[in-house]
């Protein structure tokens, strides 16, 4: 018989950390798997067991027609000796399915002492996203009246509007992370997102744009009609912006941020390069720069996995360890990397509670969670009436980093030219492309209006994508690349 | 495909009768992989998994859904498909998600498309040493600059099998391999560039031996270090092979059924229209064998055909699955490319150059993004800088925009040097007068 695991519980309605219970995984299974991932001499080792459900619903052509859902069950196994690692995971949670998972995982190490493992007890983990109900518990009834809203407000609101597209998007996932040193996490992850599309036509010019809303969150996130009539209004005022917006010209030229999803500039220039595992091994350009000045006074960035209900939230990383809000530039001068386990090993640190993976399909790596800006001492006016020529950029498409060139790129869907100190032309579709030590120190001015975006951003790294979330104040960097047209 | 995948895709398939559906689809997968990553004279990760899951569509009372598990346990089995069911019932009936006629449907044979290599299998301790030799091969071309190298090896084997509730039985089984590394490098300047190349086929002795890949891996740190912008103005684009996807992928995706219908297209009212140089063809050829993309029938159950896509500049199809035919009332085409073939020039690109005042080979991208509806496009890139046919410098920090009909237009022709490691075997392009901003 397998025992009950003990412990606090923030699985809603679960009982103390038993949620896998369900699938026969105890304490004496526990022990066993573990005992395998330790066997061939590995010096440390996890059990990462992961149930996720799923459900998506779309509206198209006026019909809420399309829906999918989706189970993902499995354990993925680590074993480490030094920094190599052994990595094998199966969907199949049979005792024999798992322990032939950690025999393969444990192959990384080539023999030595067999580590004992200590009684296994729950940790007991903060609540970064209190939910009202469980997805799971949401009929898919209850979803579809969203999706109708949504659409009939779109077409309301422009005559333009010729089609529209709305999706609800929302998981449930829980995680089981088992440690040899008798740590157990297990964590309730919810996840919410609101996504509509809209496609305007006029005088022969189409064009189309979205908006979307995403939180660690259950249904209540749409229960808040403000929200709704943002999302939509925001939707609508984007698609019918693009049809009157030409291009930037191209070149070098001063470019200024509007506050919120312009994190994108910090998460590309920045956060990518101050992940460990690249320092750790010397391919980051910011890995010689600890202690060093690297941007003005007036620049702090952080990196903070307990913002309540945002995307990057975590109430336990990936690898056990207690989430924080980490400090990684502080007045300019760069003060911490992202660490997961091995590279707080490596640099003699604590970890920072960064490692986070995919699913139990992947080994964790140092992550970004929430990644922003603090607020700086420039009025966003000021900020730009200070521009001579140059663009400002509203709204953001996706980004790229090469991380030991330090080179990045973000794609700006909206903007403005900036003449003589104010907007005038709108802009659109267009990379924006720099390096970051340089971009970073060419930080001239930072606004006092810091928002954190609340879109559904997903960052990839080697082929892992993790929710994160992202934001910045009103930004001015003196001079990069963009990719306009002309002169 | 064995029995019990057999018996365990008709179990599901059986359930979805039982439970009420008119129509399903079960695909059941299974797949094993292994990855090897070595650094610094050792194994520095080794991944390896046996894979499988289970996707469900269906049709009840006319209307449609997906569903998808990797919880094959029979009780769970079951669970699930009594809730897709149930999910099913609530929404809006679209009869147009229907299968196509099972007459209207084929495979081709499987054996002809030659995508699995049966005598590739390899014992773990030949796999380690073969991502070592690449290590060592790469070492011993070791310049002072070096900070880091990388070298990968990774294989898998994958099956399927699709039954279709009106009696079509699809099924399908490849394997891949693959090799590469990349190097990490020192600057004066403190920067850090990476160099990589990573090959792949479905059979292994279609892969480059070790020395080939780390000649190649070092051969492209050469056209990346010391690189800088160059000034803002119209070039000669040439797209070298390895990178084309990437643009002529932003090109071809508006084709798709869903972006014609949403009227999400540049191409909604191009069909049978002039859209590019009348030097540019694409077609899609889905059984060539041992190619990336080949496959010997889609997710309608359709079984492919070679096709014209742009043909002397004109646009020859859309690509219509079959809801996407039935909502644009024509016929179905296929709703996937394949493999991307461009047909081949007699040039190599470094004759083809010679012809050219000032032209910047883009050899990767960096960010960037193409605006389906408009076709307006920009990417960063990386390269070099020609002046007729002598390199010039390394670029990076630089962008490429315009949109993609002008692009089109703007081809004149192709190399001769296809790129066989994708489904993209393109060789590479030549586009004039191609605006580049940068400093």
């Amino acid at each position: 018989m397998n025992q009950a695991l003990t412990g606090p519980s923030l699985a809603l309605d679960l009982p103390n950390g038993a949620y896998f219970e369900r699938f026969g995984i105890g304490q004496e299974v526990l022990q066993k798997v573990l005992s395998a991932a330790l066997a061939m001499g590995a010096d440390d080792c996890d059990l990462y067991f992961e149930h996720r459900l799923s459900t998506s619903v779309a509206l198209t052509d006026g019909k809420v027609n399309r829906a999918s859902t989706g189970v993902d069950l499995g354990l993925g196994v680590r074993s480490r000796k030094g920094d190599a690692i052994g990595y094998s995971y199966t969907e199949d949670l049979s005792l024999e399915a798992m322990l032939s998972a950690a025999r393969t995982a444990a192959g990384i190490a080539a023999g030595g002492e067999t580590r004992t493992i200590a009684p296994l007890s729950a940790l007991e983990l903060p609540n970064y996203y209190p939910i009202d109900h469980r997805w799971e518990q949401v009929e898919m009834a209850e979803r579809l009246p969203l999706l109708r809203r949504w659409e009939e407000g779109a077409f309301a609101a422009d005559s333009r509007i010729q089609k529209v597209q709305a999706y609800l998007m929302d998981s449930e996932r829980t995680i089981l992370v088992v440690r040899p040193d008798g740590r157990i996490a297990q964590d309730y992850q919810p996840m919410a997102m609101g996504y509509v599309v809209c496609t305007a036509e006029e005088n022969g010019v189409r064009e189309s744009a979205s908006y979307n809303v995403a939180s660690r969150s259950g249904l209540e996130l749409f229960k808040d009609e403000a929200r709704n009539e943002r999302m939509v209004e925001q939707a609508v005022a984007r698609t019918t912006f693009l049809l009157g917006a030409g291009k930037p010209p191209a070149g070098e030229m001063p470019v200024v941020m509007a506050p919120g999803a312009s994190g994108i500039l910090l998460h590309e220039a920045v956060g990518h390069g101050l992940e460990a595992d690249f320092n750790r091994k010397g391919v980051s350009i910011f890995s010689t720069q600890m202690n060093q000045k690297v941007a003005p006074d007036f620049v702090t960035v952080v990196d903070d996995g307990t913002i309540e209900s945002t995307r990057g939230a975590v109430n336990t990383d990936d690898e056990g360890n207690a989430t924080e809000k980490t400090v990684l530039i502080e007045e300019g001068v760069l003060k911490s990397y992202l660490h997961d386990e091995i590279s707080a090993q490596h640099y003699g640190v604590a970890p920072t509670g960064s490692g986070r993976r995919e699913s139990f399909r992947h080994a964790p790596m140092p992550r970004m969670r929430a990644t922003y800006m603090e607020s700086g001492p420039h009025d966003p006016e000021e900020i730009i009436r200070s521009v001579k020529r140059g663009i400002y950029c509203s709204s953001f498409a996706n980004g790229q980093v090469q991380i030991g060139a330090g080179d990045f790129a973000f794609y700006m869907r909206q903007g403005y030219l900036i003449e003589d100190g104010k907007l005038t032309q709108p802009i659109k579709d267009v990379n924006i492309i720099g390096s970051g030590p340089a971009a970073l120190a060419d930080v001239q001015m930072v606004g006092t209006d810091m928002e954190l975006d609340e879109g559904g951003w997903t960052c990839g790294k080697e082929g892992q994508g993790v929710p994160v979330s992202q934001g910045q104040p009103t930004v001015k960097v003196g001079s990069l690349v963009v990719g306009g047209i002309g002169q | 495909m064995n029995d019990s995948m057999q018996d365990l895709a008709e179990k599901a398939l059986d359930l979805t009768r039982e439970l009420g559906a008119d129509e399903a689809k079960v695909s059941l997968s299974r797949a094993s992989h292994v990855e090897l990553d070595q650094r610094e004279g050792r194994l520095e990760k080794s991944n390896e998994a046996v894979t499988q899951g289970l996707t469900l569509t269906l049709m009840v009372d006319s209307r449609y859904s997906s569903h998808s598990t990797s919880d094959l346990r029979p009780d769970a089995l079951r669970k699930f498909v009594s809730r897709a069911v149930d999910a099913t019932r609530v929404l809006e009936p679209d009869p147009d998600y229907r299968q196509l006629p099972l007459d209207q449907m084929g495979q081709h044979p499987l054996d002809q498309l030659d995508l699995v290599d049966a005598t590739g299998a390899r014992e773990p301790k030949a796999r380690e040493d073969i991502v070592a030799g690449l290590e060592e091969a790469v070492l011993s071309r070791k310049k002072e600059n070096l900070i880091s190298a990388t070298t990968y090896l990774w294989e898998s084997s994958s099956s399927s099998l699709v039954l279709f509730s009106n009696g079509f039985v699809g099924q399908a089984s490849s394997t891949q391999y693959g090799l590469g590394g990349e190097v990490t490098l020192s600057e004066a300047d403190g920067k850090r560039p990476e160099a990589s190349a990573f090959f792949s086929a479905r059979h292994l002795e279609d892969l480059p031996n070790i020395d080939a890949v780390a000649d190649e891996i070092w051969s492209r740190s050469d056209e990346t270090v010391g690189g800088s912008a160059t000034q803002s103005d119209r070039y000669t684009l040439l797209l070298a092979n390895r990178s084309v996807g990437r643009i002529l992928g932003a090109a071809l995706s508006p084709l798709s059924g869903a972006s014609i219908w949403q009227g999400r297209s540049l191409y909604v009212d191009k069909l049978g229209e002039r859209i590019g140089s009348e030097a540019l063809s694409v077609y899609d050829e889905p059984l060539i064998p041992r190619a990336h993309g080949s496959r010997a029938f889609d997710k309608d159950g359709l079984r492919p055909k070679s096709r014209a896509v742009i043909k002397e500049g004109v646009l020859q199809t859309w690509l219509l699955d079959a809801y996407h035919s039935r909502k644009l009332d024509r016929d179905v085409t296929g709703g996937g490319l394949n493999n991307i073939i461009v047909p081949v020039g007699n040039r190599s690109w470094k004759e083809i150059l010679k012809d050219h005042d000032q032209a910047i080979r883009v050899t990767s991208f960096l960010g960037g993004n193409s605006n389906p509806t408009s076709g307006d496009f920009s990417f960063g890139i990386r390269g070099q800088l020609y002046r007729n046919g002598e390199r010039i410098q390394n670029v990076v920090e630089m962008n490429v925009a315009g949109n993609i009909l002008d692009l089109l237009e703007r081809f004149q022709e192709a190399a001769d040097d296809p790129w066989m490691y994708s489904s993209y075997r393109v060789p590479s392009l030549v586009f004039e007068g191609i605006q580049f901003s940068g400093s």
